[in-house]
């Protein structure tokens, strides 16, 4: 064998593993729906500690939360039936997905509910496990802006306790749009760029 | 370079569409049939008869099953097949100006 054959070879293996990646790309749809979905209840939240009607605050973000699971469990389905390859990224990151909702509905909703500790303390812990998902996810698929985003939601946490009232969610909302919203939408795009192009 | 430098190759790896497929695999947990042809340009028949070759040699696993009604082939790579397409890709490298043993 010669050593052009061994290139070929090499050229083989390069050219299908390309091919696999390229196949497997994430699109950011579910992150991009989640995304606004949160924003909607950032706001409504915000308006509602305007209006000194916190009671309401709870509902707003269980009706999210239902509305976000039953998308992404319709979405989920309907992509796996469409999908003709699975990789073990794919499979870390829906457990990731999982488990980070599993731990928003605890840390969001029910440890408050159960008195755990005060409401004013939700967004920083949200803030904690959510540069977790982006760190993670970053490490994951190999982009490092979701990387700095992690980064980027853990000093926002530590700064989120410097600010109290609903001048905490303002800048949750900020940190959420920046941090998580903002690199979805560049992903989105990234991703369709990719698969425009020849 | 004299032939000792040079590690033998895998007959079973050495052919570029088993290679191909092997090389998809090695990325995935499972691959389609469908997703196996478009990836490496394959026709059918001949993708089926290489398939069945690694699957004889034990390097991949074919499930078969229905998806809306249809067949549905999925391949897989198995211990042993990782295992020999890792050592067919080190001694690729024996090959290479530069890089032998």
């Amino acid at each position: 064998m010669k050593d052009e054959q061994a290139r070929e070879d090499i050229r083989i293996i390069k050219a299908m593993l390309d091919r696999t990646r390229s196949a497997t790309s994430e699109s950011g749809t579910l992150f991009i729906a989640w995304g606004v979905l949160i924003t909607l209840a950032l706001i409504a939240t915000y308006v509602l500690a305007l209006l000194k009607t916190y009671r309401w605050e709870w509902m707003v973000w269980v009706g999210i939360t239902v509305i976000g699971w039953v998308y992404s469990a319709i979405y989920g389905y309907r992509k796996d039936r469409r999908t003709e390859v699975k990789t073990y990224i794919q499979t870390a990151a829906r457990h990731l997905y999982i488990g980070f909702g599993a731990c928003g509905l605890l840390v969001g909703i029910i440890l408050p509910r159960l008195d755990a500790y005060s409401h004013e303390a939700i967004v920083i812990l949200i803030a904690v496990i959510t540069g977790l998902l982006f760190f993670v996810m970053g490490g994951l698929f190999e982009w490092p802006l979701f990387k700095w985003c992690g980064l980027v939601w853990w000093v926002g946490a530590v700064g989120l306790t410097l600010v109290k009232g609903q001048n905490r969610i303002l800048l949750y909302t900020l940190l959420f749009i920046a941090a998580y919203l903002v690199p979805a939408i560049i992903l989105q795009a990234k991703y369709k760029q990719e698969k425009s192009a020849p | 370079m004299t032939d000792e430098a040079f590690e033998p190759l895998d007959p079973l790896i050495h052919s570029p569409l088993r290679l191909a497929v092997l090389s998809v695999l090695v990325s995935v947990q499972q691959a389609d049939f469908n997703f196996l042809k478009k990836a490496t340009d394959a026709t059918d028949g001949n993708l089926s008869t290489h398939l069945a070759k690694l699957e004889e040699a034990g390097y991949i696993r074919m499930k078969k099953s229905f998806r809306d009604k249809k067949p549905l082939t999925t391949c897989s790579l198995t211990d042993k097949g990782r295992a020999a397409f890792g050592r067919y890709v080190k001694a690729l490298e024996s090959y290479l100006p530069g890089r032998t043993k």
